[in-house]
This record gives C-alpha cells, structure tokens and sequence, in this order.
C-alpha cells in the first residue's frame, strides 16, 4: 500500500449515505490507502447539532485539506443557508471545476464533447447581500471583484496549462452589465496575456447557451462567474447524460471537496437504486488530485466496462441493479482486470 | 397575439415596517474594521464578499477586499434620526463608507440575509 491518504467523507442526507458507502467500496478496492473519517453536514444533523455545517465538520475538513461529500438539501427561499454554500465560504474553495465529459456507452447526439467548467464559486449574487429596500421591492448585490476574478481566471489556465487544454472561454453579460461582468472579463484578458500558448476568447453567456447545444465539439474550457457557472455546467451536465454523470471539485488554495451536483433525492433515500457515479466520478477526480493517477485509470476503466455491459446498472440508465449491485461489479471488473 | 381585457394589478398588503439597524459598506485597507457600540447600534457581524469574517472562524486561505459589510443592529427602539447620527459619529471617527444600507422588519420578518 502507497501513501496513506486522510480523508473527511461527508455522507450528507437523503441517498447521500447510500451512495458514498458504494463510493467507498469501489474506491477501497482500488488499491489507494486512505483512511476514511466521517463527519456530519446537511439537514440530517440539523436537529443533532443545531445547525447544517457543525464546527466540528469544519474543524476536520480544515485538518484534512481533502473532503468527498454526497448530496445534500437546500431549503428554498427560506430556512437555513445553503450547506454546500457555507462550505464553499468557509474555506474559501473559489474554483468549481465541473467537466463535461461524453461517457461513449452512453448515447448522445454527440460524437464529442470534452468541456472543463471553471465556475467562480465565491462571488456574483451568491454574497448573500439581500435586502427588502421597501415593502415591495428586493435587491441582491451581485459582487464581483478584481482579485476574485483574476485568480479564477488565473487557476483556468493553469489548470489547462498542466492538462494540456488548448482554448480557454469567458462567458459573461459585459455588452449588459458593464461594470460587473465587465471587471470579470477584464481580469481574464489580463491574465490571458500570461499564458500565449492558450487560445483565450470571450462569449455572451446567452450565445453560448444557444452554441453549447447546436455544436458543444467547439469548446474546451470555460471560465464562468458564479451564476453563469451555475447553470451552463447543468446544461453541459445534460448534454453529456445528466445528473448522474457530472462530478464536481470545489477547489481553493488550501482544500479541495469533491462532491456530485446532483440532490439527495429523498424519496429514494434507503431503497438502494439511485446512480452513484456522479460522486463516484467526482472521487476519481478525488484520486488525481492525490496523485493517484493508477488508482482513478483502474475505477474509470471498470465503470465504463460495467456502464457498456450494461449487465449491472442502475434504472436511469436502463438497468435494474441496486447501487451496491453496480458498485459491487465495478469492484468485480477491478478485480477481474488485476 | 391574444389581446387582454383585463391587466392583472399586483396585490399588495400593507405591512408594518420596523427599523432595527443598518448595514454599513465600509471601505479600508487596514484589514478587518473593529467598532464599539455607536449610541444604540452594536455591531453584530462583518462580512466580506458575503464570507463572515468577524467573529467566528475565518480560513487564513479567505481572500478578502477592502470593502466590508457592517451589520449593526438596533439595541433599543431607534428612529430614523437615530441613524443620522450614527452616520455623523462613524465618519467623525474616520471611517470611509460607501454605501448604507437602513434594515427594516416586514410585519416582524427580517427584510435582510445573513452572512455565510
């Protein structure tokens, strides 16, 4: 066994716990070394602790540097702040990194599709500055600023500097919000400027909506601002299979957490039938970011056998397997493969 | 295109409105603002990007600008006038503000977010 890893898992609620425990069992059977401590986050353990995200969860992430959560729930529009929010605040993980990969067993109308999402995590209308300004009108400040904007433009290029990565994109709204999105774009062309080797460019973010689903083959990465980010990595998560298939890594410069995009579909919560490959991708994501390049080729290999046999699979995508009948045959092409 | 008889009219209910404080943008460079209670206000929390930075824990790795947000709150019963002169009292104690922001309650509900 190579190095040991410590790392925090963060079940979360609804299938959340369901799916990290079939994670585990494939990402243990992988050969890496990692010491697994649990710890709460969501509304499970509201009523336990008093709040979605206990001190103590943080004090564990902050001591480990490298987290793997599941699902959780957002209240909507009242209740409690976001969990996932709060953890992207806290340890201030400004770049969410949201491939889009096509997997080839699954059909698209597609023949590629190769797209990394550098969303801006930390700013934009996700400042959480609300106000009802009178009794019938309420403002959100949309919050964006230089050195926000220069280090997640400056973490896109590097990232596809070190991947190989050609082309770099900024969506933005600047023709609309010149001050905002403008500063945002400015930023981007400045670092651009750092890294010649990289096509950069910019697009209007509606442009690009309309381009992402008549021909998504023409882009490589995109740098995106909070809200953007948001909802095109979701349009690029459907356009590669959906929800079930799109990792995500929420990443600053002393922590990372890896974490599916997807909700805790509580209504499914104990019947042991949801997909678990999104957090599943998103722990192989995990592995490379670990260095542990063999480990990650191993799982993605087994799942993309599994996926193409289509012998254990879940009931998304076509199948009748239960989450531990998939990840138990994920274990299984591993091994038969060794 | 369909033509409308009717134009719907937004409803609205009148609600009573309760000042309780004032969120303040203050702009410094010396790092995360420290206050005393001004008159009836007392700070309550400072955010910046929206990140609470005071008091409670604060991830050495945050990036934060010059630009923070100062909640006070009310600690009795407090007019608009109040608010005047919390102004006055802020800048003669050398504080650069940009912006002020008056919180009010919507029938006892919070017309206001926290901070993360």
């Amino acid at each position: 066994m190579g190095t040991q890893h410590v790392i925090t898992m963060l079940p979360g609620e609804g299938t959340g716990p369901e799916i990290c425990e079939a994670v585990r069992l494939i990402i243990d059977a992988s050969g890496v070394n990692i010491k697994w401590e649990y710890e709460d986050i969501g509304l499970d353990c509201l009523e336990k602790h008093g709040t979605l995200l206990p001190d103590k969860t943080i004090q564990n992430i902050a001591k480990n540097k490298v987290a793997i959560k599941g699902p959780t729930t957002t209240p909507v529009g009242t209740g409690h702040k976001s969990a996932n929010v709060t953890l992207r605040k806290v340890f201030d993980l400004y770049a969410n990194v949201r491939p889009a990969k096509l997997i080839p067993v699954l059909k698209r109308p597609w023949d590629k599709i190769d797209i990394i999402n550098f969303r801006e995590n930390t700013e934009d209308s996700y400042a959480a500055i609300e106000h009802m300004v009178s009794d019938e009108v309420a403002q959100c400040l949309k919050v964006i600023t230089w050195p926000g904007s220069y280090r997640i433009a400056d973490f896109a290029f590097k990232w596809a500097k070190a991947n190989g990565r050609k082309k770099i994109y900024c969506v933005h709204k600047a023709n609309i919000m010149k001050m905002t999105d403008g500063l945002f774009l400015d930023a981007f062309r400045e670092v651009a400027q750092k890294y010649p080797d990289i096509e950069s460019g910019d697009i209007i973010v509606d442009n690009c909506c309309m381009q992402l689903v008549r021909n998504p083959a023409q882009f490589d990465c995109l740098v995106l601002p909070n809200l953007y980010g948001d909802i095109l990595t979701d349009l690029c998560a459907g356009l590669v299979g959906g929800l079930g298939f799109a990792p995500g890594a929420n990443v600053g410069d002393g922590c990372a957490i890896f974490e599916a995009v997807h909700g805790s579909a509580p209504k499914y919560a104990g019947m042991k039938k949801v997909n678990p490959s999104a957090v599943l991708i998103s722990g192989i994501m995990m592995l490379r970011w670990l260095k542990e390049e063999a480990a990650a080729d191993r799982i993605e290999k087994a799942m993309f056998a599994v996926l193409d046999e289509r012998k254990h699979v879940t009931y998304d995508v076509g199948g009748t397997a239960t989450t531990d009948e998939y990840a138990q045959a994920i274990v299984d092409k591993m091994h038969a493969k060794a | 295109m369909p033509t409308f008889t009717e134009i719907a009219k937004a409803t609205k209910k009148k609600k009573e409105i309760k000042l309780v404080g004032i969120d303040m943008y203050i702009i410094t460079d010396t790092g995360i603002p420290k206050f005393d209670d001004i008159g009836p206000f007392k700070c309550e929390f400072i955010s910046n990007r929206g990140t609470k930075v005071w008091p409670g824990f604060v991830s050495p790795d945050l990036l934060q600008v010059n630009w923070y947000r100062c909640r006070f709150t009310a600690t009795k019963d407090v007019q608009d006038a109040d608010v005047n002169t919390f102004l006055d009292a802020l800048t003669k104690k050398g504080w650069w503000w940009s912006a002020a922001q008056k919180l009010w309650t919507y029938d006892g509900e919070p017309g206001y977010s926290k901070a993360y």
